[in-house]
């Protein structure tokens, strides 16, 4: 991990015009990714996690949806203002993509080869053949037992984990500067969990790709990441580095999420402590912090203005107003 | 593969058989012989007609003689077209009926999968909007509307095609125009409506999601990624879609004057003919399992996840 | 701005308006022009149905011969005969006075203009006025249509009805019981299925001895076999919802097989019975008149679209009227249910708005 920043996020909103009035599925969004880093992305469901991976490369479906505000510079070139024929030639050889799903996000209908070798050829210019050859290569990096024979065969000849396996050499066989994964894990059985995390994780080290790793568990970034951003109801309430996050949880909602992780050390009889209520429904919110329905420090102040953030430097930063004062 | 298609060939044997058997005893217990309708014949008369078609004879025996009969295939002589077996009005018919069938299928596939398409990637736009609305006309409008209005337009006010006829006759290959585009445009209908429901599904899914990631162009997407996928409802509704072609192929033989086996089937039902009527359900029966047959193959060369046991 | 306290609130004190599933469709309906569209037509199709015999119509069945094949005309009736055997006497003559053949064909025209302005002002049924014209037995092709669009709606009615009720019962059977019963019900309608069913129709229709009355027959032939759709539907809901807390709960505390299915399962179903109906109702009217157009539907006196249709054919090259008074009719009826049963599946069912 050096200092050079691929990618910056900046005041990200990205809106869903529904029947019932507008989405604000992701709002006002902003983060740093340096090479080679693990930046991991935490938040319940419906948090607008994915919605914020899908607008780096541009890919909401519109309509329902609008990215309707902020800059994403990938080596200070802006993404959303790219023509899409660059963009698509950064998409899947730059920065690639996995899915939460494995069983669905291969094509049933086409071989693995098929598969692998269109995204190898599209980007690096081989041949077919040079293509298989790479393709048969990464897949024995992902740890497929006999890459030769099952490249040829279909996605439901394989099993989830191995599923998985084929999109990571997949996502990585054009040897991208960033992966972006969704929740990669959150589908598969816990005894697999461990080995999907653990391969990427020593892939992209070995290959010196930066990680966006989004999951709602923080058992799984606690191992893999270097930063953290907490995102609540479309925004990002706190960020800062892994270590410092889990030592000093700042925000209400952050403090929860670790006091919910179960822990090896946990004291016997120590009841683990979810967070009470519901995540919002983030149709026509207010202006207010959104969690203050579910805060138990919720002031008078939370219920009518959304909190400006405070930055601690080091990218550290929080959104709330428990510490707007303290500044 | 050899194995399914020979084990999917010999399940059809049960299949004539009951159809057979049931139809039969369904037209032998019916009320109202073919000859009732006809002046009052004397008991002389009638009984050697009787004995000429064999009714004299128990019904067991009579069941047994037409099944050997069909074996042969022999389909007994008609009680009406006299002079004429089933199997030669068939013959003579059923060329012209396949010729009508299938370039109505393949009319109703070709546009519907193609419009179906379109509309699916012009979502909600103009294109969408044209191409839907052109297919619930295509619903909305029975077969038997559509042809006679065809024809006034198109042969008695504009004098483009012949009104009626076959290309055996001096209109040649423009007689087939009218009667083809007849019969494939509900077919035509539903087939765009289903290829438009199911591109649009696919298009939703994961999978094309990944696609999209990888950085291929829309339209390798489209072509490569989605259209395979989409298909496999069109391709199972072809059954079905073959059926109703059937059917509908029985009024438009006889609003086009088309001498095919819908509309001698219609005479048939018209006129008891019996022996014709059950020729008739026997072929009907023949062709619709071999192309239910034809489309099971076709489904598994698509769809690599069905496996032939 | 606080809100009513029996005003259901969310968590960020915003009011919530209460959805019911049958307002939030009836929302989405009203959005959906053509479906609107197709409500109103068949709105007034059915009013009109229903009042025919209190509309000031013609009979629909009463001939009159100096009225055969009128064109449609706001004109009364006597008048446009009038003209027409002026236009072809005028014709005749000038055709030639050579022609022997045609000789015989001016004298009895002239001879019936004679008559017809004689009696013009004092028979009444030279006043009526057509506006669809008439059929080639001088009859009103307007009290026709309309005649005609009862029984056809009617049949529709009484058939979606029964296959309806059909399938209802056979689907909650098989969905509810499962198993064997279920495995061999759904085989039996695979089996129909694949059937093409309106030659099935078509043979029963030989089968009956002639002279019963066949629209009885008619509705038994096409109902028994029309409930595949929804028995399939019916079948899938209940799988679905068998299981459903709400369903447990009721069967926990004892409710029968019997009070499940039509307390519980049948109205949450509602929704797709409802939508299927809609569009197996003019699929049955198509049926019907594809029956009458081959001449093995309904029969005389009684006519109903299929038969006007068909009636129409005869002849259309001189009095397009007779095809297209009762084929845009019935078509436009056809038109508006299809738009109204896609619009009430969209409206119901939203996630199904992008299948077919
Ligand atoms: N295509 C869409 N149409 C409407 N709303 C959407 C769409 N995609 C996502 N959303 C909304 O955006 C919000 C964030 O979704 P998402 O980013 O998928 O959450 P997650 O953090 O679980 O990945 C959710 O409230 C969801 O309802
Ligand atoms: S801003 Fe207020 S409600 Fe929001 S987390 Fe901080 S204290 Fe709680
Ligand atoms: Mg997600």
């Amino acid at each position: 991990m050096t200092d050079e920043v691929i990618l910056q996020v900046k005041d990200l909103k990205t809106y869903f015009h529904v029947d019932e009035g507008i989405v604000k599925a992701v709002d006002g969004v902003s983060f740093n990714l340096r090479k080679g880093e693990t930046l991991g992305i935490v938040g319940e469901s419906g948090s607008g996690k994915s919605v914020t991976n899908l607008s780096i490369i541009n890919m909401i479906p519109n309509p329902p949806g609008r990215i309707a505000g902020g800059e994403v510079l990938f080596h200070g070139a802006d993404l959303l203002k790219m023509p899409v024929k660059d963009l698509r030639s950064i998409r899947g050889n730059k920065i690639s993509m996995i899915f939460q799903d494995p069983m669905t996000s291969l094509n049933p209908f086409l071989r693995i080869s098929t598969q692998m070798v269109e995204t190898i050829v599209l980007h690096q210019g081989l041949d077919k053949k040079a293509a298989k050859a790479k393709a048969i290569e990464m897949l024995k990096l992902a740890g497929i037992p006999a890459p030769e024979k099952r490249i040829d065969q279909y996605p439901h000849q394989f099993s989830g984990g191995m599923r998985q396996r084929v999109m990571i050499a997949m996502g990585l066989s054009c040897n991208p500067e960033i992966l972006i994964a969704d929740e990669p894990t959150s589908a598969l059985d816990v005894t697999i969990q461990a080995q999907i995390l653990d391969l990427m994780k020593d892939l992209t080290a070995r290959l010196g790709t930066a990680v966006i790793l989004i999951t709602h568990s923080l058992g799984v970034v606690a191992g893999m990441c270097d930063t953290l951003c907490v995102m609540y109801a479309g925004r990002v309430v706190e960020r800062g580095a892994t270590g410092e996050i889990f030592a000093e949880p700042k925000h209400p909602y952050t403090q929860g999420l670790i006091k919910s992780v179960p822990r090896l050390d946990q004291a016997q009889g120590d009841r683990l402590r979810s967070i009470r209520g519901q995540p919002p429904n983030v149709i026509d919110l207010p202006d207010c912090c959104p969690f203050y329905p579910r805060c138990d420090k919720a002031m008078d102040i939370c219920k009518r203005k959304y909190p400006a953030t405070t930055e601690y430097g080091n990218g550290r930063a929080v959104s709330c107003w428990l510490y707007t004062e303290a500044k | 593969m050899t194995k399914f298609i020979i084990r999917r060939v010999l399940s059809l044997i049960p299949t004539m058989f009951i159809i057979v058997t049931l139809s039969f005893f369904l037209i032998r217990f019916a009320p109202g012989g073919p000859f009732s309708s006809e002046k009052k014949l004397p008991e002389q008369v009638l009984q050697n007609i009787l004995k000429k078609y064999h009714m004299d004879e128990p019904l067991g025996k009579q069941y047994l003689r037409y099944m050997g009969d069909i074996l042969k295939g022999d389909l007994g002589p008609s009680y009406r077209y006299k002079d004429q077996t089933v199997t030669e009005l068939i013959k003579q018919t059923m060329p012209n009926s396949i010729l009508l069938g299938s370039i109505a299928l393949g009319l109703a596939v070709f546009f519907g999968v193609g419009v179906g398409i379109i509309s699916a990637l012009k979502q909600n736009r103009w294109q969408d909007y044209m191409a839907m609305s052109l297919a619930v006309v295509g619903i909305s409008v029975p077969l038997f509307v559509i042809g006679p209005i065809l024809q006034l337009v198109f042969a008695m006010k504009l004098h483009l095609l012949p009104t009626s006829g076959w290309i055996t006759g001096r209109a040649g290959i423009l007689a087939l125009i009218m009667p083809a585009f007849t019969l494939s445009f509900p077919y035509f209908a539903y087939i765009a409506r289903l290829s438009r429901g199911s591109v649009l599904e696919v298009l939703r899914s994961d999978y094309i999601r990944t696609a999209r990631a990888k950085g291929l162009k829309e339209s390798v997407v489209v072509a490569k990624h989605v259209l395979k996928g989409a298909m496999l409802p069109v391709v199972s509704y072809l059954g079905p879609a073959f059926a109703g072609i059937i059917t509908g192929s029985v009024v438009v033989e006889t609003v086009f004057v088309v001498p095919g086996v819908g509309k001698i089937f219609v005479q048939s039902a018209l006129n008891r003919d019996y022996t014709l009527i059950m020729g008739d359900i026997i072929v009907y029966s023949l062709i619709l399992v071999a192309m239910n047959f034809v489309v099971d193959i076709v489904y598994g060369f698509l769809d690599p996840r069905i496996a032939y046991k | 701005m606080s809100p009513k306290k029996n005003q259901a609130v969310n968590e960020f004190n915003q009011q919530v308006k209460p959805v019911s599933l049958w307002a939030d469709a009836w929302k989405r309906l009203r959005k959906n022009k053509m479906a609107l569209f197709g409500l109103w037509v068949v709105g007034i199709y059915v009013t009109v149905s229903l009042a025919a015999p209190i509309l000031p119509l013609y009979d629909f069945s009463s001939q009159e011969l100096t009225h055969v094949n009128l064109p449609p005309s706001l004109k009364p009736a006597g008048q446009v005969a009038l003209q027409r055997l002026q236009k072809r006497i005028a014709e005749l003559e000038a055709a030639g006075g050579f022609r022997e053949d045609l000789k015989s064909d001016l004298v009895s025209a002239k001879a019936e203009y004679e008559r017809l302005t004689a009696e013009i002002s004092t028979k009444p049924v030279h006043q009526r006025v057509y506006i669809l014209g008439t059929d080639y037995l001088g009859r009103d092709m307007l009290a026709r249509t309309i005649y005609g669009g009862r029984i056809s709606i009617m049949i529709g009615l009484v058939g979606t009805i029964t296959a309806v009720l059909i399938g209802i019962v056979i689907g909650s059977i098989a969905g509810y019981v499962g198993g064997r019963t279920d495995n061999f019900l759904m085989r039996f309608v695979d089996i129909l299925y694949g059937l093409p069913y309106m030659l099935v129709v078509i043979i029963l229709m030989s089968l009956v001895p002639e002279g019963t009355n066949s629209i009885v027959i008619l509705f038994v032939a096409i109902a028994a076999l029309s409930w595949l759709t929804i028995a399939r539907v019916v079948r899938g809901q209940i799988m679905s919802l068998k299981n459903a807390e709400f369903v447990e709960a009721a069967r926990s505390m004892g409710a029968g097989s019997g009070r499940i299915i039509f307390r519980h399962l049948l109205p949450n179903t509602l929704g797709v019975i409802i939508i299927f109906a809609t569009l197996q109702l003019p699929s049955f009217i198509m049926n019907e008149s594809f029956l009458s157009f081959l001449g093995l539907g309904v029969s005389a006196p009684s006519a109903s679209w299929g038969t006007l249709v068909s009636e129409g054919v005869q002849g259309m090259e001189l009095y397009p009227w007779r095809l297209l008074v009762p084929a845009i009719a019935m078509t436009l009826f056809l038109f508006a249910m299809n738009f109204l049963g896609d619009g009430l599946r969209d409206a119901l069912d939203p996630q199904s708005k992008n299948r077919t």
